[in-house]
């Protein structure tokens, strides 16, 4: 589903910072991995990169058998799009529009029938259980529930990649497990490949696999 | 003011294309300020160095109006004691034809005495100016010219000038060359000399001087010698120095000057709009380093200080660019100033130095950077205002407080109803300007109201449009106000202005077109000139019979033009038959019955005046007004008045012959000419040309033409109050750029998040335009309300205080359909720099939390 | 202005050594007079780079000294043809002047000017060719000298107070013959500034006058040479033709 191949990614300022270095990772359809490291170890350059937020320096990355790197902007903007959902720590709501609106987001950035994204919208907020706060704004909610909203909109395509940027770090513990639980349900009813990048071992420890980066390169994949 | 370059610049130069706009505004407000300012003086400083350098001497010059005096004058001015010479002056511009410039102004002395006012050999003669003063007065087409006028067209001693004279197109011979300096300098150094006997005859001027310059005894004074010319002269002259003409002049330049300063004021005080947005733009960004800064021990004056330091500097620089690109155009708008006052009052004009004063770009400077701190007050004072704790929190940008918005309602409020009152009590001038100070007020306090109001109204259609891309650019307007009340409040302005000055334009040109249509309407104009308005050229009476014996002619009326004094002010005689005119044209009457005026004016028992003439001097019918004439004052009754727009400051019609006997003058300006039935116009046209205009210099022009170059004339004066309404829109369209650019850098998460969860490129362009859209929406909204009742207190100033003619409230619904895809087209443009910054801004950056 | 009829008496500054200098200039105004005088004259103006002008004219004088008409009517060249003017002196304030221009077909009062330019670009200066009131100069007899071999009395005079002049001293050299004027040094501020000199001194009709006169402006570098021809004294001369109507009829 995802193979990266000797990608890396530098950033040419002052003085070139490697950000990650020859990574060499596949992960398969329907594969919930787990991806740790230290601060600054490339966690999230990796996360992006494969979310197509940033392109590689070097290297070769594959979505469902897509070379990312052939694409154009707009192009990348459709896989992203289509085929992979993202989860922000900071949720990355829209403060101006409702939940549904929210979630209705990227339904309405394809474009899709008004009636159908109406119908569809709020059948993910069900899906996430926030059913009777369709029409609230995001300030008006607390942590948990704006991640939920985040989760809803990750999935309005049902997207065969869910990517979670710390799902949990912006979140109490309690309402943090709660999201985690909610994303293991999610991977079971959809089958979705999902990675979560994330400082909680509780939340890595619950994936089947772990990727472990340091000083940009991959220190360890284990599986259990 | 370490603080200055440590805290200031980087965020300058961060925000650079943003400063650079912050500041276009003054630089466009000062650059048109300057640009007018040095126009204006240099037009005037070229008309007065003209007058000092020709008047010599002379130290009192006796004038009657335009009309001139009978020769006989001089005898009675010399005769006077007081008076140690005495030297009749005809003055005229004529076309050369001559490469260089070949305008001439014609200076008509006489040679044998007047060496004792003016001073023609300049290098205490081991030259001769005139090669032989004899044969200079002997032979009539003498002229002497500069050195610099016969240097720039290659002329020498003996070459020939060609120009049309009132006996048909003559050869002058330069008997004579001045050198540089002194009287040379007049009107560019285009200036001839010529005999005065000579002139009469050239300019058909009979036995009259234009002028006489006098030179005082010694020991006598001025006051002196007015007082004893005056005496020996009677009413109906005028006796002042020479810098009165000066005076004379800048009155008609006047009428103008005020209203270009008003606009220029208007394109600076749009500029406070965009200077305030900007900085309280950057306050609230820069919250967290103030806070900073304040943790750090700043205090709230150090702050204050700070940010109006930044105005200052952004000020100075921004009026320096200001004065230099005024400076730029002055010579250009100097021109087209000059062109406008020669096609208008026909007063010659040649302003080759461009005279500025340092002084006034000082002033300039002063109030460039004036307005910029007084734009960054309020910013400032908030910026001292803010709290370090709450400012080093992460949170939302500060939003305007409910609270400040209800004092502004309120008083908005109270403004509209002192405005309304004063409107009730507008017959107190004071109190009419001050309920229009009182509205823009009103508007202005209203306008962040209101554009929230409708940026919410928007949201709906917008978010029918583009559901994600509306709804988000609409909520950018909502959520925002601040950042975008104030350039809403520019573009209200400024659309205000246009839509106001387009009505006023539209109401006068159609109201001059009714007229015309009315008064103008002989089929064919015998001028002495292309231009109707110059007067250097004059007519005798008999060809009046010359005209009348050109087949297919049916009716031929002289007219008569020349400004005296009346109330301080230049004021048109129109000396024609008034029984014949009125025959053919139709008037609307102001005042006054048609027959009481049919039958008192024509026999001269009475004048008729325009309606402006007696709006701007409270004249009313039945009234007696005095004219200076030569004769002695000439007491008339006002028996009628008309609509008319023939003079800016008004115009007298009188009956030529009661002219003729008053004035001594019965030469003619113009000939109104009215064709046979049945007869082609051209072909009478081409008659006249045939007949008279061998031996006499005369332009035939068909109504058609007349009356395209009065409208010519009337849009070109229209034309310059364009200019500074388009400047106004464009320091408005900055604004929008401004806002947009802001409106990126705030919303680039938002934008990044629309980017990642699957926005296109076209659709992150479309959520910035529909913002910019909304803008220019909004904006015009408002300023088409503003404007429509701008135009109604424009209207009535105009009618009441300034041109006195009342002009129809028409509101200019072509100028409004014509400003609303301009606008809307200007805001998309002013979004595109903006939306592509958003487009290709690094998503990764965009979405980290900051 | 130009007392254009003074031509040929021209200048009659003088000087005094007590009583003596100022008799010598009276008595050789005195021997000048004549009822009317007529001559036609030749003007050549050669300028600083020898540039030479020539005039002619008829000149008529009826009466002299103070009282005296008189009308110069140019006859060459062709472009100042026909061109006249008019003097009429008064013994008590200048005189009215007056010029036909035939082209234009206008006469013109001519106004007072400036009395030190020059008169219609030679050499004299109004001034030089004014009748002169021996009332208003002190006279002083400094010397005698020969001029072109005839003995003369030299005579230095100065404007009185409230004369007003360009000059601050003339000297003049009267033959002691003929009382004829020979030469005039006009003086501003100790330089000589303009130089006349007379010369083929005749007697016409018993009154000895000079036919060659040479005036010579020493700051321009410009002389003016004027030859009197064909003069004559107490012609016949009506009142009637010395006014601004005759002007315009003789054309």
């Amino acid at each position: 589903m995802i193979s990266l191949k000797n990608v890396s990614k530098y950033y040419d300022g002052k003085r070139r910072v490697v950000a990650l270095e020859a990574v060499d990772l596949h992960i398969e359809r329907g594969e919930m991995v787990s991806i740790v490291g230290p601060s600054g170890s490339g966690k999230s350059t990796l996360l992006n990169l494969i979310g197509g937020l940033d392109r590689p320096s070097t290297g070769e990355i594959r979505i469902d058998g897509q070379a990312v790197a052939a694409l154009s902007d707009d192009d990348l903007t459709r896989l992203r799009r289509d085929k992979i959902g993202f989860i922000f720590q900071f949720f990355n709501l829209l403060p101006s529009l409702t939940c549904v609106e929210n979630v209705a987001l990227p339904l309405h950035l394809k474009g899709l029938p008004r009636k159908e994204i109406d119908k569809r919208a709020r059948a993910l907020l069900d899906l996430v259980q926030l059913a009777e706060r369709f029409d609230h704004l995001p300030d008006e909610l607390s942590g948990g529930e704006r991640q939920r909203v985040a989760i809803a909109r990750a999935l309005a395509f049902s997207p065969p990649v869910l990517l979670a940027d710390e799902p949990t770090g912006n979140l109490d513990t309690h309402t943090g497990a709660e999201i985690l639980r909610l994303i293991h349900d999610l991977h079971e009813r959809l089958h979705a490949t999902i990675l979560v990048v994330t400082h909680d071992a509780t939340v890595a420890e619950s994936c089947p696999r772990t990727v472990t980066l340091r000083d940009a390169r991959i220190d360890g994949d284990v599986r259990r | 003011m370490i603080l200055l370059r440590l805290i200031s610049w980087p965020y300058v130069r961060k925000h650079l294309l943003r400063s650079v706009l912050t500041t276009a505004g003054i630089v466009l407000g000062v650059a048109l300020l300057v640009g007018m300012q040095g126009a204006n003086r240099s037009v005037l400083a070229a008309f007065n160095q003209t007058v000092d350098r020709i008047a010599g001497k002379a130290q009192l010059q006796v004038t009657a109006g335009e009309s001139g005096f009978a020769e006989d004058v001089l005898e009675r001015v010399q005769a006077v004691p007081q008076v140690r010479a005495a030297a009749p002056v005809i003055e005229a511009s004529v076309e050369t034809g001559l490469k260089g410039q070949g305008k001439l102004l014609i200076l008509a002395v006489d040679m044998t005495g007047d060496r004792s006012l003016r001073d023609y050999d300049f290098e205490n003669g081991d030259e001769d100016v005139i090669d032989d003063p004899l044969v200079f007065l002997a032979q009539p087409d003498s002229l002497i010219v500069t050195r610099e006028f016969a240097g720039r067209n290659g002329l020498g001693a003996g070459s020939r000038v060609a120009f049309d004279t009132m006996e048909g197109p003559r050869q002058f011979t330069v008997r004579g060359v001045l050198k540089a300096g002194g009287m040379a300098a007049a009107f560019g150094g285009n200036l001839g000399i010529m005999d005065i006997y000579a002139a009469q005859k050239v300019f058909g001027r009979g036995r009259h001087f234009d002028r006489i310059d006098i030179g005082l005894a010694e020991g006598v004074s001025l006051e002196q010698g007015q007082a004893a010319l005056e005496k020996a002269l009677g009413p109906g002259f005028n006796v002042e120095p020479p810098s009165g003409r000066g005076r004379q002049f800048e009155s008609l330049l006047g009428i103008y000057t005020t209203a270009m300063s008003i606009s220029s004021l208007f394109a600076l005080f749009v500029g406070v709009f965009i200077i305030y947005n900007s900085f309280a733009i950057a306050v609230t960004q820069r919250r967290a380093e103030i806070g900073i800064l304040r943790a750090l021990g700043a205090t709230r004056g150090q702050i204050r200080t700070l940010f109006l330091g930044e105005s200052a500097i952004a000020g100075l620089i921004g009026s320096a660019a200001g004065v230099a690109l005024g400076l730029a155009f002055t010579r250009s708008l100097a021109g087209f100033t000059g062109q406008l006052m020669e096609a208008i009052f026909g007063v010659p004009q040649n302003t080759r130095e461009i005279l500025v004063d340092p002084r006034f770009l000082l002033v300039a400077l002063v109030l460039g950077v004036a307005t910029s701190m007084i734009a960054a007050f309020v910013p400032a004072r908030n910026a001292a205002r803010v709290e370090p704790v709450q400012a080093l929190q992460k949170g939302k940008y500060q939003v305007l407080l409910a609270g400040e918005n209800r004092t502004r309602r309120r008083a908005a409020l109270l403004a509209l109803a002192l405005s309304l009152g004063c409107l009730a009590l507008s017959r107190y001038r004071p109190l009419f300007y001050l309920g229009y100070l009182l509205t823009v007020t009103a508007a202005l306090l209203l306008a962040p109201f209101l554009s929230l109001e409708l940026a919410r109204l928007l949201r709906g259609p917008l978010k029918w449009l583009r559901p994600i891309e509306g709804s988000l650019a609409a909520d950018s307007l909502i959520q925002a106000p601040r950042r975008t009340s104030a350039t809403v409040s520019a573009l209200m302005l400024s659309l205000a202005l246009a839509i106001a000055h387009g009505g006023v334009s539209l109401a006068s040109v159609q109201s001059i077109q009714e007229w015309m249509a009315g008064t103008l309407n002989p089929d064919l104009f015998v001028s002495t000139s292309e231009t109707l308005a110059a007067r250097d050229f004059r007519f005798p009476a008999a060809m009046e019979g010359e005209l009348e014996a050109v087949p297919g002619v049916a009716d031929v009326q002289p007219v008569r033009t020349a400004r005296v004094h009346l109330g301080g002010k230049p004021v048109m005689i129109v000396a024609t038959e008034l029984g014949r005119v009125y025959r053919h044209i139709h008037r609307t009457i102001i005042a006054g019955d048609a027959q009481t005026m049919d039958t008192l004016a024509p026999e001269g028992k009475g004048v008729v005046i325009g309606e402006n003439l007696s709006v701007l001097q409270k004249l009313h019918l039945g009234e007696i007004i005095e004219l200076p004439t030569p004769s002695g004052p000439l007491r008339l009754p006002i028996v009628g008045i008309i609509r008319d727009y023939s003079n800016q400051l008004g115009a007298v019609f009188l009956e030529r012959s009661v002219y003729v006997r008053y004035f001594q003058d019965d030469t003619v300006d113009l000939f109104r000419v009215y064709v046979k039935r049945g007869a082609a116009g051209e072909e009478v046209r081409r008659q006249i040309v045939e007949r008279l205009g061998g031996h006499r210099r005369l332009f035939v022009l068909s109504n058609r033409e007349v009356r395209d170059y009065v409208t010519g004339v009337a849009n070109q004066w229209l034309g310059l109050t364009y200019i500074q309404v388009l400047v106004a829109l464009m320091v408005a369209i900055l604004g929008i750029v401004n806002t947009l650019t802001v409106s990126i850098s705030d919303r680039r998460r938002e934008l990044g998040v629309l980017r990642a969860v699957g926005g296109l490129r076209a659709q992150i362009r479309g959520t910035v335009w529909m913002e910019a859209v909304a803008i220019g929406a909004i904006g015009l909204a408002l300023g088409t309300a503003t404007g429509a009742v701008f135009l109604y207190y424009e209207v009535q100033a105009i009618g009441k205080d300034i041109a006195g003619t009342p002009l129809a409230y028409q509101f200019p619904f072509g100028i409004v359909a014509l400003l609303v895809p301009v606008i809307l087209i200007a805001a998309l443009i002013s979004a595109v720099l903006p939306a592509e910054t958003a487009v290709r801004s690094s998503l990764v950056e965009a979405l980290e939390y900051e | 202005m130009n007392k254009a009829a003074a031509l040929v008496p021209l200048v009659l500054l003088t000087a005094a050594w007590a009583q003596d200098a100022r008799a010598i200039v009276e008595e050789s105004q005195r021997r000048g007079r004549a009822s009317s005088q007529r001559y036609e004259g030749v003007l050549e103006v050669i300028g600083a780079h020898a540039k030479v002008s020539k005039k002619s004219w008829q000149s008529f004088r009826l009466g002299s000294f103070g009282e005296s008409k008189a009308i110069i009517r140019f006859t060459a060249p062709a472009d100042v043809k026909g061109v006249a003017l008019l003097v009429i002196n008064h013994p008590d304030r200048s005189s009215d002047q007056w010029m036909w221009t035939p082209a234009i077909g206008r006469d013109r009062r001519i106004a007072l000017q400036d009395r030190s330019t020059r008169f219609f670009a030679t050499d004299f200066s109004f001034e030089d060719l004014e009748e002169r009131d021996v009332n208003q100069f002190d006279y002083r007899l400094t010397g005698e000298e020969a001029i072109d071999g005839a003995p003369c009395w030299r005579i230095e005079a100065r404007p009185r107070q409230g004369k007003v002049s360009q000059y601050t001293l003339s000297r003049v050299w009267i033959r002691k013959a003929d009382y004829v004027a020979a030469l005039y040094e006009n003086l501003v501020k100790d330089k000589v500034a303009r130089r006349l000199h007379e010369t083929d001194i005749r007697n016409v009709q018993g009154i000895w006058t000079a036919e060659t006169l040479e005036m010579t402006d020493l700051r321009r570098n410009s002389r003016t040479i004027l030859r009197i021809e064909k003069l004559a004294y107490n012609v016949p001369m009506k009142n009637d033709d010395f006014t601004v109507q005759a002007l315009r009829r003789e054309q």
